[in-house]
């Protein structure tokens, strides 16, 4: 066989967040000649975070929100309360100039990033494998499709990501949380440990553990270790923590095979009949709003679940008129998140007279112990859930309505409060058909491509899986020794709260039943891959990303292996 | 360069050959380096009148006195709530503000023959109770209010306790020499020793 055509690159990453970043990183090192395409604006690591480091008076406003401009340009984004402020909103979406539509009555919030690194620089940073139990969950209890990896399939990739990454936390030979590849785990508070020792009396169902968080305790080549300066979104120019900018693009660069375009708004893939294939990609400038297109032999879309559908949907051809690789008719649907949210909150008069020195990016965890093999045979709810703890030193932020006035009230406002040792339980979701996103037949964007809606709804099983997680955080708070315990607040987080979106492209071994197979390549195209969220076939109730670039990294030896072999 | 002017170059310094190597662009309105940016409380503002400046300067001394410590004065605080007052308040808001104010300065020289800022620490205080009796059945009282939306029809009482209490706790006086300031903490550990005297830290958010 002739090769004849050329190719602008040997290949397209869409995206570069966590799994577009690599994608990128794991093509170039490769020898692929690779372009990376993000819709965001440039974003330079450390002298590019601007909010690093700046102390609350030098914050507009000392720290308070600028109200009017959350409510009129980030009504969405300013939702994510732990992560959205003055210090950090150049990361985030415009909401006013880039919007979405919901289906009356059903809120979603879609957290979007909008630079180069994508979320990769404002995520939660926890990091955990999955499980074998958590791989068989549909095909035990019949939600969902099987999955086409086991655990086994997928652990040598976990160890490959988690050496690079850089992950602390703490061994615990746990069925239902296996460990990873960890680096010296931080340190605990005082009360922590009063807490853990009460749990194995009283509470010997549940193992307290370390958050296991990709932020480093050891130095990595060009990556520090942490200097627990606290508020990670802010970006973290030492590169302490995991992000494209301090991990996965400097490594694609330095193989002189990466092209990154910024403001490079992806339209659409082109599908070629003749060949079967992806032919080229359509770009749009978000600034000059000039159009553009690329070829390439294999296409990654690395887009985040929402993106990449969008894309996928919006890319419909003759061939594929409800959407590229949609002859399944799953694309869009079975979209899950994790519910979230306060599960109780504790206050401790112990360890009064202990204090703590530094910041620590990470709470606790404990991991699921509902539903595992074997057990719990009466609940009123499928699969589990997990909860991260926070351990807080009340001070005068939490004091700022105490009555009185003067001396005495500086002084009381000045001193550390009680302890204060939060559960937030994060519940795996069930994949449903109903629960999808779709394009907007009259709405579009400023660059003319349909808006993205969506039409989410909770399931009961979700609701009695965080009922569930409300009545256990009460019994390990009350365990655990608090002198009060409060339930966390009623009702169910908004639908992408978790910002866990995944599923819309899911994976299986039936291409009647699914759009991607078990090396995410698109059943019905077979230069395509889909590694971000949307391959999930079902959400496990572990904080995703860890897994998202583990089956990252397994596609791109994949895909390279079958272009080796001339089958693409 | 002392310890602050390191942290404000610290980004730059710290990011190394690597990511410089990227060669990423910074684009205009992306220039902005809070860290070396001015502190909040130093920006112009003109919108008090000279009595009402005058009032709100005495209130929030009240609130927050210099002790062996800085106080609201010291911290910049008066600003702080000018600021607030002319660019952060709605109009509800900032109309029970400022006819709040306006009661002080208009009621207090009627009922004490001087103004609230020529009164004593004690006549002061019993100004500044007797506003509070008068709003405690408010729900800014509320154990439940920890301050993550301002509450808009809080009594004037209340706004001036909220934004004095923040203004000097995010100050630099406030922030660093009444609470503990380490930006750079280096390590983390879990159990160092409280005494009774020794304050909270000053957090990030």
């Amino acid at each position: 066989m002739i090769e004849t055509k050329q190719y602008d690159f040997d290949a397209i990453v869409v995206g570069s967040g966590i799994s577009g970043s690599w994608a990128a990183k794991e093509l170039t090192e490769k020898g692929l000649k690779v372009l990376v395409l993000e819709r965001g604006k440039p974003l330079e690591a450390g002298s590019g975070y601007l909010g690093e480091h700046a102390p609350n008076w030098k914050l507009p406003y000392q720290g308070k929100p600028p109200r009017e401009l959350y409510e009129e340009d980030y009504p969405v984004q300013s939702k994510v309360w732990h992560s959205f402020n003055e210090s950090s909103r150049q990361f985030w979406n415009n909401d006013k100039e880039n919007p979405y539509a919901m289906d009356e009555g059903k809120p979603f919030l879609w957290a979007r990033a909008d630079v180069v690194g994508g979320r990769s620089l404002i995520w939660g940073r926890q990091t955990y494998r999955w499980s074998e139990q958590d791989f068989k969950a549909n095909a035990t209890d019949g939600y969902g499709i099987p999955w086409p990896v086991g655990y086994k399939d997928i652990e040598p990739w976990y160890s490959y990501v988690e050496k690079f990454v850089g992950i602390n936390g703490k061994k615990e030979n746990l069925p239902q949380l296996p460990d990873s590849e960890f680096q010296k785990p931080m340190p605990w508070f005082e009360l922590e440990k009063t807490i853990q020792a009460r749990l194995k009396i009283k509470a010997p169902d549940v193992t307290l553990t370390n958050g296991r968080v990709a932020v480093l305790t050891e130095d990595l080549p060009g990556r520090k270790a942490c200097h627990y300066c606290g508020p990670c979104y802010r970006g973290c120019s030492t590169g302490s923590y995991f992000s494209s900018q301090s991990s996965t693009l400097p490594a694609a660069e330095a193989t002189g095979n990466m092209t990154l375009k910024a403001n490079a708004v992806v339209e659409r893939l082109e599908y070629d009949t003749e060949s079967g294939k992806i032919s080229q990609v359509h770009v749009i400038d978000a600034i000059t709003k000039k159009r553009e297109t690329y070829s390439a032999k294999i296409f990654f879309l690395c887009a985040s679940t929402v993106g990449s559908t969008q894309i996928l949907l919006n890319s419909a051809s003759e061939e594929f008129p409800n959407g590229l690789a949609n002859s399944s008719g799953t694309l869009g649907h079975y979209m899950m998140d994790h519910t979230l949210g306060l599960s109780g909150v504790g206050v401790f008069l112990d360890n009064m007279d202990s204090y703590y020195h530094g910041n620590r990016p990470t709470g606790l965890y404990i991991p699921r112990f509902r539903n595992l093999e074997g057990q719990d045979q009466g609940a009123d709810f499928l699969r589990g859930y997990g909860y991260q703890a926070v351990t807080i030193r009340m001070d005068w932020m939490t004091g700022i309505n105490t009555k009185g006035f003067g001396a005495p009230l500086k002084e009381s406002l000045r001193k550390p409060g009680p302890w204060v040792f939060a559960l937030a339980g994060f519940t795996e979701c069930l994949p449903r058909e109903s629960n999808r996103m779709y394009l907007s037949k009259d709405k579009v964007d400023r660059y003319g491509i349909p808006q993205v809606v969506f039409d989410f709804e909770w399931s009961d099983n979700e609701v009695n899986l965080r009922r569930d997680a409300q009545k256990n955080a009460d019994r390990l708070l009350k365990a655990a020794g608090a002198v009060i315990t409060m339930s966390g607040e009623d009702g169910m987080s908004l639908p992408g709260e978790g910002i866990h979106e995944m599923g819309t492209a899911r994976m299986g071994d039936d291409p009647t039943q699914s759009v991607l197979n078990a090396y995410n390549q698109a059943h019905d195209v077979p230069n395509l891959f889909v590694t971000d969220g949307s391959f999930m076939t079902s959400s496990s109730c572990v904080n995703p990303s860890l897994t998202y670039m583990a089956f990252t990294a397994r596609a791109c030896d994949y895909a390279v292996k079958q272009i080796a072999q001339g089958n693409l | 360069m002392n310890r602050r002017e390191f942290l404000q170059c610290a980004a730059i310094l710290i990011t190394g050959v690597s990511a410089s190597q990227l060669g990423f662009t910074l684009s205009a309105e992306q220039t902005v380096y809070l860290a070396a940016a001015p502190d909040y409380n130093t920006t112009p503002v003109n919108f008090f009148t000279p009595v009402q400046r005058e009032t709100v300067t005495a209130m929030c001394e009240a609130i927050i006195p210099r002790t062996d410590t800085p106080g609201a004065i010291d911290a910049g605080v008066p600003q702080f709530l000018e600021l607030m007052v002319a660019d952060w308040l709605n109009d509800e808001e900032r109309g029970i503000f400022i006819s709040g104010l306006q009661d002080i300065a208009d009621r207090i020289p009627q009922e004490y023959g001087k103004p609230f800022s020529q009164l004593g620490p004690q006549e002061q205080l019993q100004v500044l109770e007797a506003l509070e009796d008068a709003a405690s059945d408010s729900s800014w009282y509320d154990l439940g209010n920890i301050q993550q939306v301002y509450m808009s029809d809080a009594p004037f009482i209340c706004q001036m306790k909220e934004l004095t209490i923040w203004g000097f706790f995010t100050s630099e006086e406030g922030g660093s020499q009444v609470l503990r300031y380490d930006p750079m903490p280096m390590y983390f550990d879990g159990n160092i020793p409280l005494s009774p005297d020794d304050s909270s830290w000053s957090n990030s958010f």
